[in-house]
């Protein structure tokens, strides 16, 4: 390896990190305005045309704000703690192609090496709640810990059953394995599994009990200000960014459904356009959600993890094995798979029913609590 | 290579599956039903499956399956059937005391059994990762059992099992990583011909130590599955704070499965021709280390399960015998050690879970394990005192108990290949450790006791101590049966 | 032999110096640090270093395990225990011991080096495999993972599905240990 080939590398690191903090930076415009519009008002609007210059703004007070560090805090792991969060957030993209040849690494391993990479996210988040010397800041690593470590299980064995169907890691070969069929046409229980771990993975609403404002008053991420709670979340919308470009490699047939018609340089060019349309979907559609739905409570939310979508998501792989090994016709798969997705939907919104007749918050006074020994809280 | 599972493979496999297969089958059970003294019934009668199939196993063919992981063959059928009916004993005996788990038998149930099925793998894989996947399966769902209880000092216990195992587990896995960078191979059959091949040609001793260096850990690993002297710490604590019957199944049914491995691989691969070095005295040290230890702690102890813990530490002292008598340079023509070692272990299932199915009867009516608890229980129960008094002989060695034989038997095979010191020391020991056991005996018969409440022996209890004692007198009067399937085990892994 | 496969290069000998140093450091701030949280900390950047060791060796999947298993999850499981316990910056205390078993600890160290480096590790490679077989290995350890999935359902498929009864059985005994107390 030569003084080049090195150089490559530190310029190709650059170009990512600086393609992926444009993004994430026009991620917060979009996502402030797709708000907006859902709450019928109107969204940034008075820095550039329509508020276009908004992110830039607000990108400079951020670096210019004072950085505060608590006096009781742990300084080093306060430090890394951003670091900690951003690097895994970018070593991702090593292995995502944009589209077919335009990939840094086109490893066999692609996958793999995602999930492999997307479980260090977790540990910058402890650091920071441990490194704020703040009960909230704990409280929120604690949470992130907890709610991150059980949604990987679903995360991983959604992307599992489509690794099967595809016979590959390799993320060009899976989006090239979709030209007929997008693998969310057989494969739809997977798509909502991996959607939801994924909200979840990133902590968004309705999962974001790790820095709930008003019950952790922002978690791990309290202490902090400046361009260090900014790199934060140029993680977090980094990470936003990943998922909806999987779900579209994964899921929505990458740039190769529906077929482009061109050929050359144009069809490249269109593939792109078919592939970032997709993705903005996809974001459009984490927004909406953010807009839209209330936050889970704690035990809500593993509830719903380890007893809904671990047993979906395993039944799903075994599903999907047998019909494999059998050779059954694809058909099978979703029309299987779509019956699952239905028995998910129905005991979402069974489970929510029984949590709004009012079983989960029961006011009583004191003296029936000291009367009745065996008063058990709600759950 | 390419060998998938096959229908005989599966057969072979048969005991240990319908195990696994009772055991999920529990766990079902204690789901949907409510009155869980049903679970204990259905655990020891369905035990009878896999012990019929392992009886059906016993023609005296060595089959090999999957791929050369597993070697059935009739020595480890006869560890298996010794696992079973320690397992069986087990389970009789905690029908009473699992009372204390309520909604919890199942799991209780079903880890006894779990675990058991990893002891009867660990008897027939002749395959390093097999072997240390199988040990695991046993230990870890003894960890849980050793803390089932909940108190403190079973808490403790469970924790210093699971450090311990973990600790010895990575000492046998760097062991395993060096023997097998050096030879190339896991599966153990295998590793004698390579280090014989390439030691011929070799200046260097023994290859140049690395491999050394992997047989002594190795060693080590299963030393601490044994308990035996250096390694030995952990067994009082654990013996003490697990609940009773995991006590005996500990010290019986673990141990047995360690011996099991040792045997297999001291005999098909580190034997004194590849290591061209005398392993006896080192396994004849270590023995007399442990049952001098043993028994000499033995004596101070005033809690009967610390007591029977030191004791089963001089245990594997006087079966490490058998194994010095193997590996001595000078002998093992005859296989008398090592069938030696079969036929001890074999005494000492009847033997300690005789004494077992007393101190489990006795804790739950005193809710007290000192040895004082057991004055005056000739008064409280005339066929307690029997059993314990008849399991205390057949553990000192004294005639008419299969304790007697076995004694006679393993320090014969010693006095035979030259370790004459050894039997003598043997010998020496079992007169110390008389002197405890007896003191039990004395306790029970003579001391007053200001409670003379009848102690209520049920069915399954009786039954398994009964026929624990059956086995005990018979055995020690006609012992020509079991030596021989003994010799035969041996025999087939040669 | 083997190690013929992998390509050995400047940058692959700098960064197995760069990791192994690494670790060994962390590892040993593991055990040294007071604060039990940066302890636990040094023991994330040992399993990063374990796995970047298994990269170099271009055991890529095995990397990966490390990565998922080890910093994923059994480290975060730590650092939760971690948290719920008191006096988290002085409880890495040493042990009134610790000069005794860091003495045997080094005994054991320096003996294992002295007896590995001494060993002819060629002894059974150069006489037991043919030409043709040194070929198909090193493409093995180029191509592992198919190979490796292969293999843990044919030759190693008891040992895969005795993993399974074991993570039963570990289930069931995390349960009827964390039951509510009566």
């Amino acid at each position: 390896m030569n003084f080049q080939e090195i150089l490559k590398y530190f310029v190709y690191a650059g170009m990512i990190f600086t393609v992926l903090a444009g993004i994430a930076a026009y991620l917060t415009l979009m996502e402030r305005k797709v708000l907006a519009w859902i709450q019928q008002r109107m969204g940034p609007k008075y820095v550039g045309f329509k508020g276009i210059l908004q992110p830039l703004a607000d990108g400079i007070k951020l670096v210019i704000k004072e950085d505060l560090l608590p006096s009781w805090s742990d300084r080093t792991v306060y430090w890394i703690a951003p670091i900690a969060v951003l690097v895994p957030a970018l070593l991702m993209w090593v292995a995502i192609p944009i589209t077919d040849g335009i990939v840094l690494d086109d490893s066999d391993l692609g996958l793999f090496y995602i999930t492999a990479i997307s479980v260090l996210t977790v540990m910058g988040l402890v650091m920071a709640g441990w490194g704020s010397a703040n009960k909230w800041a704990v409280m929120g690593g604690l949470r992130a810990a907890g709610q991150l470590v059980s949604y990987e299980i679903p995360f991983i064995m959604s992307i599992l059953a489509i690794a099967m169907l595809a016979q590959s890691l390799n993320l060009t070969e899976i989006v090239n394995q979709q030209t007929t069929f997008a693998f969310i046409l057989k494969q739809p229980l997977a798509f909502v599994i991996f959607f939801i771990a994924g909200l979840a993975e990133l902590g968004r609403i309705p999962f974001d009990i790790h820095h709930a404002e008003s019950e952790v008053v922002g978690g791990p991420f309290v202490e902090y200000s400046g361009a260090h709670w900014a790199v934060f979340y140029l993680a977090e919308y980094m990470n936003t960014f990943t998922v909806a470009v999987l779900t579209t490699i994964l899921f929505l047939g990458g740039w190769v459904w529906p077929q482009m018609p061109f050929e050359g340089s144009l069809h490249d060019f269109l593939s792109i356009l078919l592939f970032m349309f997709k993705t903005v979907a996809v974001i459009y559609l984490i927004f909406w959600i953010r807009g839209t739905y209330p936050r889970l409570r704690i035990d809500q939310l593993m509830a719903f993890g380890w007893k809904l979508l671990v047993p979906l998501s395993f039944l799903n792989v075994v599903i999907t094995s047998i019909v494999l090994f059998y050779g059954f016709s694809h058909f099978v798969l979703s029309a299987v798979s779509i019956f699952l997705t239905g028995v998910l939907f129905y005991m979402i919104s069974n489970r929510s029913k029984k949590y709004d007749s009012g079983e989960t918050v029961r006011i009583v006074s004191s003296s029936q609590v000291r009367d009745n020994q065996n008063f058990k809280e709600p759950l | 290579m390419n060998s998938f599972i096959t229908t005989d493979e599966l057969l072979l496999i048969a005991p240990e599956i319908s195990m696994v297969i009772l055991a999920t089958l529990v766990i079902i059970l204690d789901l949907v039903i409510k009155n869980k003294s049903i679970l204990n019934f259905v655990a020891s009668f369905g035990l009878l499956v896999p012990i019929a199939l392992s009886f059906n196993l016993l023609d005296g063919t060595s089959q090999f399956a999957f791929a050369g992981a597993l070697r059935v063959d009739y020595f480890g059928v006869f560890f298996k059937i010794i696992t079973l009916f320690a397992t069986l004993i087990t389970i009789l005996i905690s029908e009473k005391y699992s009372k204390k788990f309520d909604d919890y038998q199942g799991e209780y149930y079903a880890l006894i059994l779990i675990s058991a099925s990893g002891m009867m793998l660990l008897a027939s894989s002749v395959e390093f990762i097999t072997i240390y996947i199988a040990l695991e399966l046993s230990a870890l769902p003894l960890a849980a059992l050793i803390t089932f209880i909940r108190i403190r000092s079973s808490a403790e216990s469970g924790i210093k099992f699971m450090v311990l195992s973990a600790l010895s587990s990575a000492i046998l896995l760097y062991g395993m990583v060096l023997v097998y960078g050096f030879t190339g191979t896991t599966y153990i059959e295998d590793l004698s011909q390579i280090i014989n091949r390439s030691l011929i040609n070799s200046e260097l001793t023994f290859g140049g130590g690395a491999l050394l260096l992997g047989v002594i850990l190795i060693t080590c690993g299963f030393a601490f599955k044994i308990s035996s002297a250096p390694f030995h710490m952990w067994a009082p604590d654990v013996y003490e704070g697990a609940p009773t019957p995991i006590t005996a199944f500990l010290s019986v049914a673990s141990k047995a499965a360690g011996f099991a491995v040792i045997l297999r691989i001291v005999y098909s691969s580190f034997s004194n021709e590849q290591i061209g070095m005398d392993w006896s005295v080192l396994i004849a040290t270590l023995s007399a280390i442990s049952m001098t230890l043993g028994n000499l702690i033995a004596i101070q102890q005033t809690n009967i399960k610390r007591l029977f813990a030191y004791s089963t530490i001089a245990q594997a002292g006087y079966i490490m015998v058998g194994l010095a008598a193997l590996s001595s340079l000078d002998g093992g023509q005859d296989n008398a050690g090592p069938a030696g070692i079969l036929f001890y272990l074999f005494g000492y299932l009847l033997t300690n879970f005789a004494a077992f199915t007393v101190i489990t009867l006795v804790s739950i009516n005193t809710n007290s394990d000192s040895i004082s608890s057991y004055s005056g229980l000739l008064k409280r129960s005339r066929l307690l005192t029997l059993i314990m008094t008849i399991s205390m002989i057949s553990l000192i060695g004294l005639p008419p108990s299969v304790g007697f034989m076995a004694k006679i038997y393993i320090f014969g095979s010693a006095m035979d290949t030259g370790l004459q010191w050894l039997a003598i020391f043997g010998v020496l020991n079992s007169v110390v450790s008389a002197f405890y056991y007896l003191k039990i005996v004395k306790i029970m018969l003579i001391d007053e006791n200001e409670n003379s409440e009848k102690i209520q022996l049920t069915t399954n209890m009786s039954l398994a101590g009964l026929s624990c004692v059956f086995g005990i007198v018979i055995l020690g009067i006609f012992p020509g049966s079991i030596i021989e399937v003994a010799h035969r085990a041996v025999e087939s892994i040669i | 032999m083997i190690s013929q496969g992998i390509a050995s290069s400047l940058t692959v000998e700098i960064s197995f110096w760069v990791i192994s140093i690494s670790t060994i450091l962390s590892a040993i701030a593991v055990v040294q640090i007071k604060d039990l949280f940066r302890a636990s900390l040094f023991l994330i950047l040992t399993f990063l270093g374990v796995a970047g060791l298994f990269i170099l060796l271009g055991a890529e999947f095995l990397a990966g395990i490390q990565l998922m298993i080890y910093v994923g999850a059994i480290s975060v499981l730590i650092i939760f225990a971690i948290l719920m316990t008191r006096e988290i910056e002085i409880s890495n205390q040493s042990h009134y011991m610790r000069i005794l078993v860091s003495m045997v600890a080094l005994g054991f160290m320096l003996l294992a080096i002295s007896l590995i480096t001494s060993t002819d590790w060629n002894l059974i490679d150069s006489r037991s495999f043919p030409q043709n077989q040194t070929d198909e290995i090193i493409a093995t350890v180029q191509n592992s993972i198919p190979t490796l999935s292969k293999m843990l359902l044919t030759e190693y498929v008891l040992a895969f599905e005795m993993v399974g009864v074991l993570l039963l059985a570990a289930v069931l005994g995390a349960l009827a240990l964390v039951r509510e107390k009566k």
